[in-house]
């Protein structure tokens, strides 16, 4: 069953979501989510190729370069596919491959090979945004010159990268000489040294990466520098707070289907504990939780995805679709952990334990609230909009 | 706009299976053409037609407001007037079967109507009015006969007959099917006693739709019959029952030997249950999917918040802002929820009524919410405000406005303070978690009809409706 991110799906949306959970459910269950996270490597490139093969990594691009959408709104698809993805803690970085994706995608012919290997699966990218423009306080930022020769030399270290140290690419977002400029780095470039970190969400690997002295050429930087990357910026915010959304509502929806089932079985005083409305109606209001989440990451993706793929920056016209996502980002951020602390109250001790999943989800929604914006930072974003006079 | 505190119990269904069917297949009778797409051409000349009629009839300007304060007589004889000429230019009950006076037309004429006449001024019918529309009417199509529907509803879609709920007792809120109202047959009629209460607007409206026992031996949710009770009837007493606003919009009935006919008997007898079952889909918000669909696209942060900041002073303040933004980020999830919840009731119509229970939750949790951050906004001036008399001096404030009740002096007015308007919606934010239904019954239904949780014991399932109020008296204390 699908975690049901969107209220009604196209046939078209159900074959790509019951096929992307069948492979889910065939290579990566959660047991294997749980040896995964035991060991030392990450996923293999199998696993990669696979859903690169089911389009994960192509919805936010055009199909001249291997992509395509089935619904017409790529980040709407990719939205109801990171949530079967986040129903089963998959590891590794949606949000950021789609991201770099899109914007490889918005250069034209200029990346199309690379762009294409990232469609197939066959490359990783990940995003360095670190805390530029606040998002992430702590994860540091990259400096990017100008090297005298036409290219440009990058310095510095930023934190809280997914899979920092599993990627063949980076985009990194940096300030410039001419302001917020964003590169293309392969991670094998002399000077790129990437790291893991130790993570509360032991289903993810994320890293950080040093640059030190690296250079690049002027063909590495993506877009223009300056404002349109700014605003450009905002757009990329906006797709991976929904996909990272989206991924929270597919653990939300498990843990609490988990506990309105341990509510049914758990039998106390001579009856199931889910017919004592003390945790009856708990559930009832995390389960409205899950649906307004859910509402409110789909209305969000259907906006901002309206877009044709690949398209400039939006201007005026889709400031709706970036303030839903967040709003939804907002929303999820403080309702999705609020959702962990109920259903761990159901479970009661058993949900203490390390061999009950739940601890899983718990860190999974815990991690993700911060990741690419904290509700507060959303929530500042917002309040931007509001006059001051 | 409905019946206070009347809920059903979550008792229905494992026992009484039939107790589910009733509502989802009240779209259909209700809208018959509606999933025929009109072709664009006649729905363009329909709006032209609507567009012209509107503009040469219709004056421009909001809703009078009449949902809130007392209703004056004479704005809801100027709103059945107004009512009257929109039914006879066939404007009415656009959606609604053409054999009962509607016009038989899809949901895109309703919206391309409404759309037309945004900016002009039609019927407000108060309270009664949204009663009437939104839930008894919609209720009626479902399962009245065909001939009760002759007869009411064209009067109704003209404005000459308000329909009230007559759902709730003194001694049955939550629990909805446990009403104690009897009617008993007599004759080919039938003679009624009891008493109703919360029913908004029947000091005003002309019908009650009253939920009454017909049969005390059987268990509680068998024995209910629907009756439609005029207000005039002999032997019928409405008292107005004044709010904690000060208004006084609710009433109490009295019941005393009241006669009615089998004619006025709404659905089966003794199958009030499913009846109500229906209803309570509309109370809850089962109207959404017949509402246009949003995508929760924003429509600016909280404005009314923002306004409130900025007469109050606070608009700079970090802590204020936040609060507001705060605000807006369920204002949209709400929005968002709302369309979701409509396409999920169209595509799983079996689960509407429980779905529905979504949406009145929603507003039962987060509108006090709501209002405690505009409390928190306004501050001493959402507590204290200066008043204006009428004319236009400053005026002794200690009495003489809606909220404090005390209405010594009508004319005094609140001045330009935001306070006012704060108050109130302080004083009615709990509305919702409880009016029609209360948190608890939703968070019941949500929790055992979509997630499936076991049912709660029950000491009156299977029982005799006599027995259990019998039964109900030996409960005793856990310190005896």
């Amino acid at each position: 069953m699908s975690v049901g991110l969107l209220a009604s799906a196209t046939p078209e949306q159900e074959l790509l979501l019951d096929s992307s959970s069948r492979f889910i459910e065939r290579t990566m269950p959660l047991p294997s989510v749980r040896e995964l996270a035991a060991g030392s490597g990450g996923v293999d490139a199998r696993y990669h190729e696979a859903a690169g093969s089911l389009g994960w990594f192509g919805m936010l691009v055009g199909e001249e370069h291997g992509g395509g959408t089935v619904s017409g709104n790529g980040l709407l698809d990719a939205a109801a596919v990171a949530a079967e993805r986040g129903g089963v803690l998959q590891p590794g970085s949606f949000a950021t491959a789609n991201v770099v994706a899109h914007l490889l995608a918005a250069e034209g012919s200029r990346h199309g090979e690379v762009l294409a290997r990232l469609v197939a699966g066959r490359a990783r990218a990940t995003w360095a945004v670190g805390d530029v423009a606040g998002l992430t306080p702590g994860a540091g930022e990259i400096v990017a010159g100008e090297d005298g020769g036409g290219g440009f030399r990058l310095d510095g270290d930023v934190r809280h990268v997914p899979d920092a140290a599993d990627c063949d690419l980076l985009v990194v977002t940096a300030h410039g000489p001419r302001g917020l400029t964003q590169f293309l780095v392969a991670a094998d470039t002399p000077g790129v040294q990437a790291r893991r970190m130790a993570s509360l969400d032991i289903t993810r690997r994320p890293g950080a990466v040093r640059f030190h002295d690296v250079r690049v050429g002027a063909d590495a930087v993506l877009g223009a520098p300056g404002d349109a990357t700014a605003a450009r910026f905002e757009w990329q915010v906006g797709i991976a707070a929904v996909l990272t959304a989206a991924e929270s509502v597919g653990a939300m929806h498990r843990d609490l289907e988990a506990a309105v089932e341990h509510a049914g079985t758990r039998i106390a005083f001579g009856r199931p504990i889910g017919s004592f409305q003390a945790v009856k109606h708990l559930l009832a209001d995390l389960s409205l939780s899950l649906e307004m989440a859910k509402a409110v990451v789909s209305a969000a993706a259907e906006s901002l995805g309206s877009e044709p793929p690949g398209s400039e920056p939006p201007g005026f016209g889709a400031r709706d679709g970036v303030d839903l996502a967040h709003a939804a980002k907002a929303f999820v951020a403080e309702h999705g952990v609020e959702l962990a602390h109920g259903c761990f109250q159901v479970f009661g001790g058993v949900g203490y334990t390390w061999e009950h999943d739940h601890h899983l989800f718990m860190r999974r929604l815990a991690a993700d609230a911060v990741a690419f914006g904290s509700a507060q930072w959303h929530r500042d974003r917002l309040g931007e909009r509001i006059g001051v006079g | 706009m409905r019946d206070i505190a009347a809920e059903h119990d979550s008792d229905v269904g494992a026992e009484h299976d039939d107790g589910d069917n009733a509502a989802p297949e009240r779209d259909d009778s209700a809208a018959p053409e509606r999933e025929v797409r009109a072709p664009a051409q006649a729905l363009d000349e329909y709006r032209a037609r609507a567009r012209a009629w509107i503009e040469a009839n219709l004056e421009r300007g909001q809703a009078s407001g009449l949902r809130r304060g007392d209703t004056d007589p004479a704005a809801i004889a100027a709103g059945r007037a107004l009512q009257r000429r929109l039914y006879e230019a066939g404007y009415t009950g656009i959606t609604w079967p053409r054999e009962y006076g509607g016009q038989g037309l899809g949901p895109e004429y309703e919206r391309a109507f409404q759309q037309e006449a945004r900016g002009y001024r039609l019927p407000d019918l108060g309270i009664a009015g949204g009663t009437t529309f939104g839930v008894c009417a919609m209720t009626m199509l479902a399962h009245a006969s065909a001939d009760f529907l002759r007869r009411h509803i064209p009067r109704i879609l003209a404005g000459e007959e308000l329909f009230v709920q007559f759902f709730s007792e003194p001694e049955a809120g939550s629990d909805l099917a446990g009403v104690r109202t009897r009617a008993v047959r007599s004759g080919d009629g039938w003679v009624l006693n009891g008493s109703k209460i919360w029913s908004s607007g029947a000091y005003y409206a002309d019908w009650g739709m009253c939920l009454a026992r017909t049969d005390w031996d059987v268990p509680k949710h068998r024995g209910l019959t629907w009756f439609a009770v005029p207000v005039t009837a002999p032997g019928v007493t409405v008292e107005r029952i004044r709010q904690i606003t000060g208004d006084a919009e609710f009433c109490q009935e009295f019941f005393d030997d009241v006669v009615l006919g089998d004619g006025d008997v709404i659905g089966q007898v003794n199958d009030g249950w499913t009846v109500a079952q229906t209803m309570l889909m509309f109370e809850r918000g089962g109207g959404l999917s017949h509402g246009t669909r949003t995508t929760g696209a924003s429509t600016g942060v909280a404005p009314d918040l923002v306004e409130l900041a900025r007469a109050t002073g606070r608009l700079a303040d970090p802590l204020t802002r936040d609060l507001i933004v705060r605000a807006h980020v369920d204002d949209v999830a709400r929005r968002a929820l709302l369309a979701r919840l409509g396409e999920r009731m169209r595509t799983d119509p079996a689960q509407a009524l429980h779905l529905a229970s979504y949406a009145k939750l929603v507003s039962g949790v987060h509108d006090p919410i709501r209002a405690d951050i505009a409390m928190r906004i306004g501050g001493a001036d959402a507590v204290n405000w200066e008043t204006v008399g009428a004319d236009g001096a400053c005026a002794d404030g200690a009495h003489g406005d809606a909220v404090s009740g005390d209405a010594v002096n009508r004319d005094e007015r609140p001045g330009d303070s935001p306070g006012p308007k704060v108050a109130v919606g302080f004083l009615n934010s709990r509305f919702m978690s409880i009016a029609g239904g209360t948190n608890e019954m939703q968070r019941n239904s949500i929790g055992e009809r979509v997630l499936g949780l076991p049912r709660e014991p029950s000491f009156d399932r299977g029982k005799p409706f006599r027995e259990v109020l019998r039964d109900a008296r030996g409960w005793s204390s856990a310190r005896e």
